[in-house]
């Protein structure tokens, strides 16, 4: 760097603010394109034909929307607590906005004869940063349900923070068994070791399938948005907010599902590594290149994560909602006992010396071990009844007539 | 391999994003109250419970069970923070070296305390919802 700069300006930390810079702009644009996305996708999963006037192909429509809630009345209702009911859009989006900073989007590049890591902040405790600020995003939503002095608001934010602390277990206990066979914190490090090596998700698959539901739950996606539940709550938590604070919770919703996939990618899809099976020398990208390697890095992380987005916003479309019963038998009866399974079994693999070579198969030993124990576990459920259509209330039989 | 020295600079880009957060969050409740209009009316002050007018408030008791699995979460969440320095730890040892013996039987024990409460906590019905 020139020799006027400060000390502490190096340039890891001038790639660092490019990097936090670009990613904050692709986030806040990208999420109103996310949004025309997702529209998108559900017209063409449900046969019509989606936001398609303002401009080519609807392209304008997000800007179109942004405008118009912008000069939307900020309505702050007078039964509401003012203080918490302005603050809470706030905490909802600023967790969602400072996740990803660990994240590394490419790998080392040369600068002026330093290396430096194209990722907001490489710190060696930046998996443990991610899920800690991530799980902050439940504050927002508590605060404004009840903020919001309004029944439905209140039940829509008790039913998503239970729902959110709820799988936010079984997503550290997944993310715990990945640490356990990688045995580090460093997100580069992890990327490191899965180049030169298998995909965390060869390794790991049940914890990979883990980690994904409780990401879409963290995120309140369907099938978990029960917290909105328009059929039954109006429109949960954010039933009494309007204009940029309803718009807030919502970046704050696509911003936490693109940080979430950003993190599947380098947990278990190895960042920018193509090939799942193998690693090392020509089997993989390297982890430092020169410009155009990097750039073609960026391309594939942020294809990894355009794919997962994609993926969860078929799923939307595709899964009807759970009942909230379901939800948190869901979490408490089926997806903790199978994390603790999991991280039970790669702790004996890791202290065995296995966890490198045979942990694929401790996991599919995972799956039969459930499969088998699957009918002795499953509680017999008296609200959870298959009831026939004929005979029923909405269709009766002709006698009964 | 890319090797930083652990000091607090590498946080320096971590400091600087949560002021920009805080900042973007500010400055978009701020615009859009400068921004949008004001009218009032005496219905706009009703909470909105799907047209009805509301019975009483929303500053009631609620369920005990939200008490009783928030406490069982914390019991869970702060076990996985601790087992966080050990995961990393523990992959780092030699396998199945009396060492990591100690380290992963004192876990398992440490896990297995939990998972009496867990079950408990099951057999009690905490977990029923139905």
């Amino acid at each position: 760097m020139p020799g006027w700069m400060p000390a502490f300006v190096t340039p890891q930390l001038v790639t660092s603010l490019v990097v936090i810079l670009i990613v904050l702009h692709v986030i806040a644009v990208g999420a109103m394109y996310l949004v025309l996305l997702e529209r998108r996708i559900a017209a063409w999963i449900q046969d019509r034909c989606g936001p398609n006037r303002v401009g080519p192909k609807g392209l304008f429509q997000p800007i179109a929307d942004s405008i118009k809630l912008l000069v939307k009345e900020d309505y702050t209702p007078k039964h509401a607590d003012r203080f918490l009911f302005v603050l809470a859009p706030a905490l909802t989006v600023i967790p969602a906005l400072i996740g990803f900073v660990i994240i590394p989007w490419a790998g080392v590049l040369t600068i002026g004869g330093e290396e430096v890591i194209i990722a907001g902040a490489d710190i060696n405790i930046g998996v443990i940063y991610l899920v800690a600020v991530t799980s902050l995003g439940v504050y927002g939503v508590a605060l404004g349900g009840w903020a919001s002095n309004n029944k439905y608001s209140f039940f829509g934010s008790l039913r998503a923070t239970a729902q959110m602390v709820s799988y936010e277990i079984p997503l550290g206990l997944a993310l715990l068994a990945v640490i356990l066979t990688a045995g580090t914190l460093r997100p580069s490090e992890l990327i490191q070791q899965q180049l030169d090596g298998q995909w965390f998700l060869v390794h790991q698959p049940v914890a990979a399938v883990l980690f994904f539901t409780c990401l879409l739950a963290e995120a309140n996606r369907l099938p978990f948005d029960l917290a909105e539940a328009e059929s039954e709550l109006v429109g949960g938590w954010h039933t009494e907010y309007s204009s940029m604070k309803w718009v807030l919770f919502f970046l704050g919703e696509y911003g936490h599902l693109v940080v979430g996939s950003g993190f599947f990618t380098v947990l278990f899809l190895g960042g920018w590594s193509i090939n799942p099976f193998a690693g090392g020398g020509s089997a993989d990208l390297p982890m430092a290149g020169g410009l155009g390697m990097i750039l073609l890095q960026c391309v594939i992380v942020f294809g990894k994560v355009f794919c997962l987005i994609c993926l969860t916003m078929a799923l939307r479309w595709t899964l009807p909602r759970f009942r909230y019963d379901q939800l948190m038998r869901l979490a408490w009866e089926g997806l903790i006992p199978t994390a603790l399974l999991v991280l039970l079994v790669t702790s004996m693999f890791v202290f065995l010396g296995w966890a490198q070579d045979w942990m694929w198969a401790g996991s599919l030993g995972i799956v039969l071990v459930i499969w088998l124990l699957q009918p002795l576990l499953a509680r017999r459920v008296s609200s959870n009844h298959r009831v026939p259509l004929a005979g029923s209330r909405f269709s009766p039989l002709s006698e009964e007539e | 391999m890319l090797v930083i020295a652990v000091n607090l600079s590498t946080y320096i880009p971590v400091g600087l994003l949560v002021v920009m957060a805080l900042i973007f969050a500010g400055a978009n409740l701020l615009m859009t109250h400068v921004l949008g209009p004001r009218r009032k009316g005496p219905a706009k002050d009703i909470p909105y419970e799907s047209g009805m007018n509301p019975i009483g408030t929303a500053r009631k008791r609620f369920n005990v069970r939200f008490y009783i699995l928030a406490m069982t979460f914390l019991v869970f969440d702060v076990e996985i923070i601790f087992l966080y320095p050990w995961a990393v730890t523990f992959a780092k040892l030699q396998p199945a070296s009396p060492e990591a013996a100690l380290f992963l039987g004192r876990v398992m024990f440490f896990l297995a305390t939990s998972v009496v409460a867990y079950i408990y906590a099951w057999r009690k019905g905490v977990f029923r919802w139905d």
